[in-house]
This record gives C-alpha cells, sequence and structure tokens, in this order.
C-alpha cells in the first residue's frame, strides 16, 4: 500500500498531490460557510439585528442550509439563454475562484504549488475570473445581465491596474515573485512586516494596503462597489437570470475570490503565517491559524465596509480607480524603487 | 283637454298643457320626483305617497301622480300656482312617508335579490332616517305562491298595488288583489293559484322593492356583477327589445328594453325565462355519425365529409332553414346553395303559404304600435296569446282605449278581451259578407280596420286558399289605404320574416319544405341541409344524409348525420325581421360554447371546403351583399291561391307556448311552467 | 481653505473612521429586533391577517351570500357564488380568496353585514405552493373553526371604536 502514497514514483505524487487538493479544497469550502454566516452576522449586528439565528446554535448551519436550497431549487434557465456559455459562466467562475489557490502558502511548506512566480499567477488567474461574469451577463440574453456585465468588465479591468502597481512595491521590497519567499522576508515579529515595518518605508507600505483593500473591494465587487449587482439599478446584474445550483456556483466564486483577496493582505501586508510577535507563547500558535487569523480580519473588515459605506456612482468609481489609485500607486512604485536602489542599496 | 295652463314649479314659470299630472308637469321642468306607485303604463293609484310636492297656499303637501295641472287654482293675484318641489315641507314629508314604509320593511337587503336595483334602497338613501324610532315587533307575512316564475317576499311589499294593476290592466287576467286593510294589508293571489299570465314575469320590474323577484335567478347574481348587452329576442317574431345580462360565460338574466314601436316596457315569460335553455342541451363541437353512433370530431373533418356529400347531384339536395336562423346565415345558405345549383331550399319548414308574391303579404303592414289605433279587428287562425303574447297585450290595450270591436275565425281560446267567437271553420270566412252579421258591421264601419291572420290557418294544406280568401275580404273592406295597411300576417318564428326577405324559397322546379321531407321519405333526397330546423317530421326518413346546424341538441340533431354547432341568439351580432318586417340587430352577450362557431362562418368555411368561396370575409361585407326587400303595389285580393278551402276546423298550434322553439324546449323553467300549468288546469277540472 | 481641509479629510480616510468606531458601537449594542419564531410582538385587534369565514354559536355559517365583500374587494380577490339552499335560505355555493391577490386592506370586513368574513389574527399560513393560498369555502370556515375565540375577542375589543 505504501508504495501508493510515495511521492518519488509518479503514480504516488499524484496520488498525494490529489489527496492534499481535495483537502485544501473541502477546508476551504467549508470555512466559506462559515465567512458567509459572519459577513451576515457583521452585518446585521452594526444594524442591531439578529442575523440568521434558527439553523443551528447561533445560526451556524445557515450556510448549509442554504446550500441545500440552492441545490434542490429548481434551475430555471430562460427561454432565449445560449445555453452553453449560459452553463460555462458559473463554472468558470468558480474554476478561476478555486485553482488561484494553488499558488497560496498557507504555512511554512503548505503550498499546493511553490510557484516561483507566485504572485504573477495570481495576477494572471484572478485576471480570468472577469470572463465569467462577462460570459454570465453576456449569455442571459438580458437588459439587466447585460448592463451588470459591462459595468462589471469595465471595473474588475480598471482596478487590476492599481493592484498591479502594489504588488509591484511588495515585489520591489521582498526582491522576489515567489509568495513564500515574500512571506519568509517578513519573519520576526510585526515591525519585520510590509505594512507595519519600523522603517521609513512603512510611510509608503501601508497606504499601499489601504489602496490594495479598496482595490480588492472594487475587484470582488463588493460594497460600495458593487455595482456590476446594483440591486436598486440592475435587479442583481449579471446574475440576475440566474438560479439554483448556478447561482450558488457563482456565490461560491465570488466569496472565493473575497477570500483570496484576505488571504493576499495577509501575505503580501501582514507577514503572512508569521506571529506577531516571535517568542512564545505567540510561537506556540501553530502558523496556519495565525494565517487564518489575519484572514479572518480582513473578511472583517470587508464586512464592516459592506455595513457601513453607501454604495458609488459609477463615474465615481471610475474617477477613484483612475485619477487617485493610478498616480498614487505609480508614484509609491517610484519611492519604492527609490528606496530599494538607494536606502537598501539593493539592484 | 290639452288648453294650456301655466305652473310655476320651483320658481319657474312655464306653460303646459292642462291634462299633465303634476308628476308629469315637473318632470318636463326637470324636477325629479320620488315614487313607488305611479307607474306612467298602469292606473294613477296614488296610495304610497312618496311622490309629495308643496302647492304653496295649500294646507298639506300634495300627491303629485294623482293632481293634475286643470286641478291647480291660480293664486290669488291671479299669478300661477305655485310648486316646489324641493323645500323643507316637501322634503319632511317623504321623510315621513320613508319612516312609514321603512316600520313593516324587513331591511334585509343583503340577502334580497333586487339590493343594488331596489327603488326603495335608492330612495331610502335620499329619505332615510339612519335609526329607527319604531319600537315594536315588525309584521311578517305569509308568502303566497305565484307559481315557478315569481318568486315571493310578501313581508317586504309596501303595498304600491303596481303589481295588481298590471295583472288586471295590462296583463288582463284578475288574478292578484289587495286584501284586508291597515296593518293587514297583503297582496294576494286568487286562491292561492298560479298566475296563468303570459306576461307574468314583468310584475317582477315592477315590483319597487325586493316582495316580487325573479325564481330562476333567485340568489344567482347581483345587478352590479352583471354585464349588460342590449340585443333582440327571438322567442317569438314580435322582436321584442331584451337586455341580455350576463356574467363571465353564463346568461344570467333577461330583462325588457323600452321599444315603444314594439314591446313598450313589457316582456313575455318565454322571453324573460328561456335562458336556462342557453345552458343545457347545447351543441358545442361537430357530430359525426358512424354505424349509428354520434362521435365527437373535428371542424376539418366534419366539413370534409359535408364536402363530399354537397358535391353529388344538386337536383337532389335540399335545405330548409329554421326559426331561429338570422338573416345573415340564410343569406350565406341560399348563397351557397345556389352556387352549387340546388333548387330546393325553403325557409317555411311548417309549410305556411306565404312568401314569393308580395312582401306586404307576409308583414305585419299595420305595425305593432297600430293596433292601438285599431277599433275593429278580426283574427284569423290565431291565438295571439300564445304566438305573441306581447301583440295580445296590445290588442288588449285597443279593447280597452279604443273600444276595439274583436272577432275571431278559430278554435274558441281563452283570450283577454271579449271578442265575437265568428266560427272555426276556414270557409266561414266566406260568410263574412252578410251585413246583418253585426261584426261585419263594425268592421265596415271602423275607421282603423284590422285582419291579423296567423299561422294556425296559413300552415294548413288549403293555407294559400285561406289567404286568398283573407286577402279579398280585405280587399271588400279596403282595409289596405294609403294612409292605414290593415292587412297583417302574424308569424310566430323570428327568422322566417328575414329569411323570406332574403328569399330563402325554392327556385324554379326547386321542392319546398314539404315535397322535400315526402322526397326524402322516398329516398328521392340524397342530402337534406337543416339550418336549426327541428319543427319538421324527419323520423321516417331513412337514407337521405341529413346535416343539422344549430345550437341545441334538439330533434334535428337527433336524427343528424352530421351536426355542426353554431350559436344561439344571445351569442352572435346578427340580423332579425320581426313580424312588421323590422330589421332589428341581436347582440352578442356570451361567446360561443365549446367549438362552437357563428352559422354564417360555419357556412363560410363550409364554402370554403367545397372550392365555392362565398364573396364575404367578415359580417360587414356579407350584410354589404344583403339587398334590402323591394315593396310593390300591394293588392291583398292578388294573394295566395284561388281554390277550395277544405272543410276542416282550424286547429290551435300543436306546439305548446312554453315549447316552441329548441332553446325553450331544452330550459327546466319552461317545463315547469308547462307542468305546473296543466297541473293547474287538471285540478280545475 | 475648505477644500484643503476636504482633501486631507479623505486622505486619511477620517470619514471611514469615524464610521468604523460608530459602526462598533452599535454591533455590541443590544439587539432592536425580536427573536421572531420564538417572540412575537402584539397584535392590535384591529390586526388584519388571515381571513376566515365564522358561524353562528349553533354552528349555521353566518355568510348570506349578499356578494358586498366581492364587490368591495378592490383586488378582485373573492370570488362568490350562490344559489338557494335545499331550505330556501340564502347561501354560497362557492367562496373563494385568492390569496395572492389579496392585499389585505380589510374592505370586506367592513363591508359584512353579518361579520362573517373577518380578518383574524393569524399571519403565519405560509404555503409551499402557490395553489394552496386559493382560499376555498371550507379552508375559510375551518379557518373561522380555528380562531373562533381570538376572533370573537378581538371583534369585542373593537367594538366601542365602530
Amino acid at each position: 500500500m505504501e508504495f501508493l502514497f510515495d511521492t518519488a514514483t509518479p503514480l504516488g505524487w499524484f496520488i498525494v498531490k490529489t489527496l492534499v487538493i481535495l483537502g485544501f479544497v473541502v477546508v476551504l469550502l467549508i470555512s466559506l460557510a462559515f465567512l458567509l454566516l459572519a459577513d451576515r452576522k457583521i452585518w446585521a449586528a452594526v444594524q442591531m439585528r439578529r442575523g440568521p439565528n434558527v439553523v443551528g446554535a447561533f445560526g451556524l448551519l445557515q450556510s448549509f442550509a442554504d446550500f441545500l436550497k440552492f441545490v434542490l431549487k429548481e434551475a430555471v434557465i430562460p427561454a432565449g439563454v445560449d445555453k452553453p456559455i449560459y452553463a460555462l459562466a458559473p463554472v468558470l467562475t468558480l474554476v478561476t475562484a478555486f485553482i488561484v489557490w494553488a499558488a497560496i502558502p498557507v504555512a511554512p511548506g503548505w503550498v499546493i504549488a511553490d510557484l516561483n512566480v507566485g504572485i504573477l499567477y495570481v495576477l494572471a488567474i484572478s485576471s480570468l475570473g472577469v470572463y465569467g461574469v462577462i460570459l454570465g451577463g453576456w449569455a442571459s440574453n438580458s437588459k439587466y445581465a447585460f448592463l451588470g456585465a459591462l459595468r462589471s468588465a469595465a471595473q474588475m479591468v480598471s482596478y487590476e491596474i492599481p493592484i498591479g502597481l502594489v504588488f509591484v512595491t511588495v515585489i520591489l521590497l521582498s526582491g522576489s515573485l515567489n509568495l513564500t519567499v515574500i512571506v519568509e522576508a517578513q519573519a520576526g515579529g510585526f515591525w519585520h512586516w510590509n505594512a507595519l515595518a519600523l522603517s521609513p518605508i512603512t510611510l509608503v507600505m501601508f497606504p499601499m494596503m489601504v489602496i490594495f483593500f479598496i482595490a480588492a473591494l472594487a475587484e470582488t465587487n463588493r460594497p460600495p462597489f458593487d455595482l456590476p449587482e446594483a440591486e436598486a439599478e440592475l435587479v442583481a446584474g449579471y446574475q440576475v437570470e440566474y438560479s439554483s445550483t448556478f447561482y450558488l456556483l457563482f456565490m461560491i466564486g465570488e466569496y472565493l475570490n473575497i477570500v483570496l483577496m484576505c488571504a493576499m493582505i495577509a501575505i503580501l501586508f501582514l507577514g503572512g503565517w508569521h506571529a506577531p510577535f516571535d517568542f512564545a507563547p505567540f510561537t506556540w500558535i501553530p502558523p496556519v491559524l495565525w494565517l487564518a487569523i489575519k484572514i479572518g480580519f480582513a473578511f472583517f473588515m470587508f464586512a464592516m465596509v459592506k455595513a457601513l459605506v453607501p454604495r458609488y456612482r459609477y463615474d465615481q468609481l471610475m474617477r477613484l480607480g483612475w485619477k487617485v489609485f493610478l498616480p498614487l500607486c505609480l508614484g509609491a512604485v517610484v519611492l519604492v524603487a527609490a528606496w530599494v536602489t538607494f536606502a537598501q542599496g539593493g539592484g | 283637454m290639452s288648453e294650456l295652463r301655466k305652473v310655476n314649479i320651483d320658481g319657474v314659470e312655464y306653460e303646459m298643457p292642462g291634462h299633465l299630472t303634476l308628476m308629469q308637469a315637473c318632470e318636463t321642468a326637470g324636477a325629479e320626483i320620488p315614487r313607488f306607485c305611479y307607474h306612467e303604463r298602469l292606473s294613477v293609484a296614488g296610495n304610497c305617497r312618496m311622490c309629495l310636492v308643496e302647492w304653496e297656499g295649500a294646507p298639506k303637501p300634495m300627491a303629485s301622480c294623482a293632481m293634475s295641472l286643470n286641478d291647480l287654482r291660480p293664486n290669488r293675484d291671479g299669478s300661477p300656482a305655485n310648486i316646489r318641489t324641493n323645500s323643507a315641507t316637501v322634503k319632511k314629508a317623504r321623510e315621513g312617508v320613508m319612516e312609514f314604509l321603512l316600520i313593516n320593511h324587513p331591511l334585509d337587503c343583503p340577502i334580497c335579490d333586487q339590493g343594488g336595483e331596489c327603488d326603495l334602497q335608492d330612495q331610502a338613501l335620499g329619505y332615510g332616517r339612519s335609526e329607527t324610532r319604531f319600537e315594536e315587533d315588525k309584521r311578517a307575512v305569509e308568502e303566497k305562491n305565484m307559481g315557478p316564475l315569481v318568486k315571493t317576499n310578501m313581508t317586504r311589499c309596501i303595498q304600491c298595488t303596481r303589481c295588481v294593476r298590471f295583472i288586471s290592466e295590462v296583463a288582463g287576467v284578475e288574478e292578484l288583489g289587495l286584501i284586508n286593510r291597515g296593518e293587514g294589508a297583503e297582496i294576494t293571489t286568487y286562491l292561492q293559484a298560479n298566475l296563468t299570465s303570459e306576461l307574468s314575469g314583468n310584475v317582477i320590474d315592477l315590483c319597487p322593492v325586493g316582495a316580487l323577484t325573479s325564481r330562476p335567478y333567485a340568489y344567482n347574481a347581483r345587478s352590479w356583477e352583471l354585464r349588460k348587452t342590449e340585443s333582440i329576442d327571438v322567442m317569438d317574431a314580435v322582436g321584442s327589445a331584451i337586455r341580455v345580462d350576463a356574467r363571465g360565460a353564463e346568461v344570467m338574466r333577461i330583462l325588457p328594453r323600452l321599444n315603444e314601436d314594439i314591446n313598450e316596457e313589457w316582456i313575455s315569460d318565454k322571453t324573460r325565462f328561456v335562458w336556462d335553455g342557453l345552458k343545457r342541451q347545447r351543441l358545442d363541437k361537430p357530430f359525426i355519425r358512424e354505424n349509428g353512433r354520434l362521435r365527437g370530431a373535428s371542424w376539418n373533418e366534419a366539413l370534409m365529409v359535408i364536402a363530399e356529400r354537397l358535391k353529388g347531384d344538386p337536383s337532389r339536395i335540399g335545405a330548409i332553414a329554421g326559426d331561429l336562423a338570422d338573416i345573415e346565415s340564410v343569406k350565406a345558405l341560399k348563397d351557397l346553395m345556389e352556387s352549387l345549383g340546388v333548387r330546393s331550399m325553403d325557409c317555411r319548414q311548417d309549410g305556411a303559404a306565404i312568401g314569393g308574391q308580395a312582401r306586404e303579404g307576409y308583414l305585419f303592414n299595420s305595425g305593432i304600435a297600430g293596433i292601438d289605433e285599431a277599433d275593429a279587428i278580426l283574427l284569423i287562425g290565431v291565438n295571439p296569446r300564445v304566438d305573441a303574447p306581447i301583440i295580445n297585450a296590445r290588442i288588449r290595450k285597443a279593447w280597452l282605449e279604443n273600444n276595439a270591436e274583436i272577432g275571431l275565425i278559430g278554435a274558441a281560446v281563452e283570450l283577454t278581451y271579449p271578442y265575437t267567437n265568428l266560427g272555426n271553420q276556414p270557409a266561414d270566412l266566406n260568410e263574412l259578407t252578410s251585413k246583418r252579421n253585426p261584426f261585419v258591421r263594425a268592421m265596415a264601419k271602423a275607421k282603423k280596420p284590422m285582419i291579423i291572420i296567423g299561422m294556425d290557418a296559413l300552415t294548413r294544406t288549403d293555407g294559400a286558399q285561406i289567404l286568398r280568401a283573407a286577402g279579398l275580404l280585405a280587399a271588400k273592406w279596403k282595409l289596405v289605404r294609403e294612409d292605414w295597411n290593415g292587412f297583417n300576417v302574424l308569424h310566430n318564428a323570428a327568422g322566417r320574416v328575414g329569411a323570406l326577405d332574403v328569399g330563402f324559397l325554392p327556385r324554379q322546379d326547386g321542392l319546398n319544405t314539404r315535397q322535400m321531407l315526402d322526397a326524402a321519405k322516398k329516398n328521392d333526397l340524397d342530402t337534406l341541409f337543416l339550418l336549426g330546423a327541428d319543427e319538421i317530421e324527419l323520423s321516417e326518413i331513412d337514407d337521405t344524409f341529413v346535416i343539422y346546424q344549430g345550437s341545441h341538441g334538439d330533434a334535428g340533431a337527433h336524427r343528424a348525420d352530421v351536426i355542426l354547432p353554431g350559436v344561439a341568439y344571445t351569442e352572435k351580432s346578427t340580423t332579425y325581421a320581426n313580424t312588421e318586417g323590422r330589421w332589428q340587430q341581436t347582440r352578442a352577450a356570451v361567446g360561443p360554447k365549446g367549438e362552437a362557431k357563428e352559422d354564417w362562418k360555419i357556412l363560410r368555411a363550409l364554402s370554403d371546403n367545397l372550392g365555392r368561396v362565398l364573396p364575404y370575409d367578415d359580417i360587414a361585407a356579407l350584410r354589404a351583399s344583403i339587398t334590402a326587400p323591394k315593396t310593390s303595389k300591394f293588392d291583398p285580393a292578388k294573394l295566395g291561391k284561388a281554390g277550395k278551402i277544405t272543410n276542416t276546423a282550424l286547429a290551435p298550434n300543436p306546439n305548446s307556448f312554453w315549447f316552441s322553439n329548441p332553446i325553450a324546449r331544452a330550459s327546466e323553467t319552461m317545463s315547469r311552467c308547462a307542468s305546473s300549468q296543466s297541473a293547474q288546469l287538471e285540478a280545475a277540472e | 481653505m475648505n477644500r484643503v481641509l476636504q482633501f486631507i479629510r479623505s486622505l486619511f480616510l477620517i470619514e471611514f473612521i469615524k464610521a468604523f468606531g460608530l459602526g462598533l458601537r452599535y454591533f455590541f449594542k443590544a439587539k432592536a429586533t425580536l427573536n421572531y419564531p420564538f417572540e412575537k410582538g402584539p397584535l392590535s385587534p384591529r390586526f388584519r391577517g388571515e381571513h376566515a369565514l365564522r358561524r353562528y354559536p349553533n354552528g349555521e355559517e353566518r355568510c348570506i351570500a349578499c356578494k358586498l365583500c366581492e364587490a368591495v374587494c378592490p383586488a378582485q380577490a373573492i370570488t362568490i357564488e350562490a344559489e338557494p339552499r335545499d331550505d330556501g335560505s340564502r347561501r354560497t355555493t362557492r367562496y373563494d380568496i385568492d390569496m395572492t391577490k389579496c392585499i389585505f386592506c380589510g374592505l370586506c370586513e367592513e363591508a359584512c353585514p353579518v361579520d362573517a368574513i373577518v380578518e383574524g389574527p393569524n399571519f403565519e399560513y405560509a404555503t409551499e405552493t402557490r395553489e394552496e393560498l386559493f382560499y376555498d369555502k371550507q379552508k375559510l370556515l375551518d379557518n373561522g373553526d380555528r380562531w373562533e375565540r381570538e376572533i370573537a375577542k378581538n371583534l369585542e375589543l373593537d367594538a366601542p371604536y365602530r
């Protein structure tokens, strides 16, 4: 039996990798269920509501009930839709959302594919996510869906630029495209983290984290930038014609992207799996848990923003992306490059 | 009588004919006078006191219905009398009257069928108090049996006596009356017997409260739910103006509409209560007979089968139009038959000896309103009470108001006015020459004499000869003059005059109804097309292929080999000519039942299948193709045929009043009427 | 000056930080909502919930088929058919309310001369299928039997104000 799990043989390697991936997916999905619930609970708490509280203790099983509901509902496929593309769109969203996670290191050595260009991979694959939105909106053969998809495409493309430039600043600092290396570069207490380092460059990097956070909101179509699915104008944007499992796939994909963005914040700016203090008792907590806590914090911020900030107008959204974030990020890249060149004497 | 009088109504001075009542004068002046007992077609009773108006100077308010302008004295200074219709006194007086009326009225409006169209309800809104001061017990009155048509609820009665006056004055049967007095006063029937009048349903309309309501309609619908369609009745040849009230796809009731020239505001009970016949025995899809059994078929299938048949030898094809066929469908059938070369067609399924001569020869030329002016009337082979109750009421009116002499040749029947029976042999017509006969003298002396000849005489085999004899009499008495035409044929079929007008009669060498049926019996006829013809003897026809097109599964459909479902008169907008030759249009109140289609459309579709497309695609084009009937110089002496009149007595129409057409035969109400009538007759014997 | 201030405020996300603080404060405040399926709010006697057809204490149905509710219903949700019952009294043969059309205005209740159709205190009658919301006479009478105590109490409480 043991040969099956011997990573030296191709078969063993395949089986082990598959099991790892499966385990990863399961853990991701289950944590997603609770994050979804947390999202609703936080939103409710800020509004002095109770939020879901009937299914399971404190409503803990609400997401599973919703999952069952979505799966068991009748899938209404409207007349006039382009069926293959209509069915492809949610699958595309889901698959791209999952495969990004291959390059995300969750603990030292705990990564499915330790790519040397991990950060580029993340950027590339998450850009593909926009196809799901566009195809879904196009194939639905509906005005609302189409308008939602148009907005979404423009929005996601616009905000990928500041995100890319923020990545550049981190890459410059760490000197690597490998996410594991980026995390390791921040080892040794929170004063080494990119966003909080005890160094003048923090004055640039902390704002970069904020910009990344805001751009991530826009990239994942979260409030206040949920224009593609603005329910007041477009009912549900590109998802309007979707129901049942198709809709579920879209939703899982969307939330996976959000969690991914939270993970990126943790990895790029908050030291990844490193404890904030490199001594006991903090080091007793396993690294993977530290990453989870940081992701959780970032997600809490996502949820709070949803509860606090009203939706942007479309022109405001575009203005913010192109006229504010782009110049700021460009300036930051120059500053960081200068810092790296002259202060650290690198390059 | 009509001397103009001056009167001051609500401060405006008018000059009006003195014979007007105060109420009429006030209405002319535009004031609205509430009333319960007063009705313009009935005698004045003056017992409800609702129409009180104030005559300034008089000690008490006046009942305006019972006071004429001639009764008014001018004021002391010579100025015209001042009448107030809306002063505080008037309002107080009417409120007092209303309070008295409501003392014994049960106020059960929610369960009352009159609710929503009740005079008392409407006027209580204006003159009623919101709370009662009456603390004693209300009275209750026993229900009366008025037969299967009129439902009573006598506790609601306010003793206006409109019903009593209608039954005795217009209907002419004294079967209702007011007995006792004061709180004990109640309307009752004579010995609790059913009303025997054919106009009894009109008391339901007349009753200002819910004391007399329609029994078949009881609790079925509310007036506000009904879709009202103004139409024309086809139960007899009078063509009464009716209003068809429908809810959804069902006709819920039929009410009269005002038409002074025809039915005034009355309709016969058959007209009013036949509506349940529209829901039963209906043909709702085409049928084809296979191995002796009818089976449902598609329109296409049925039309194909018929088209195959009609392509045969045209001399062996016949067509008969029934009593309820409208002008449009008869015209379409005629055009179709002519295009096929068929010569045997007839609209006189009873074999009446009319048509083919001058149009006046088959019309009621005096007009129904003309009866009012007549002062001598000879009825020949007709029982107007059965054939046309509305015309019977008119004749009664002529007798009441003009003191008209009425004579009858035919079976002695009970009419609602006295008449001289001049014998029941048609040959007795020829005897009406003797100057010693008082009726003949009255006829000769009369300013506007009338002859009304009916179907009992004309449908006999010697009908043409009887028609000639009647025509000769008319010529002799000079009934046809410049200003007056006293020669009248009274039809009993709504579609007959229209079909005669479009000329649905045998062509050269064609067969008439009797000959067609005889030929069919001898298998000399291959195909017989019946357009709603049910009152013919079909039982002995064996091999002839019978096509029946109509609305009800009656005698014709029973024998038919193919059935095409047509529509009834409440479901189509088509034209009928009444016995006067007046063309009137029905309006569709509801849609066709099931797969049924309007009759002319069926024939148009059939013409398509035969490859002989009729040249009209819509009803307007069809109507445009119908030419108005020509009037020519009319000489009554040339009517009919010379010949010997057989020596048999005139027999009354075998079709009972209640069962004269397929719709009536399908109606449960009609059979209930018939059975209660015969039960009452038996009890009387 | 104002524009400079505004610029600084937006640059440092002052508004957002303030809002965040406010949100956090509310986050820990007591909940304003009821814990619904386990707690319920008080209902007025005039509450207009699920419809019911009442009976007299002797079991005779009150409705006399006057059709006033049908006439007054602004949503045309009520359909009534009537005919004389065997004992000659006026009764409905059909009394349907399409609860999907009903707007719960209470006019049927107002119009009823015999307090037969009422809108009771029940509001928990969600169904799985649309068809179950097409109430017929039997369903309404059953509702009346089930809720009679509450309905009678409510009518009594509201009577002084009518």
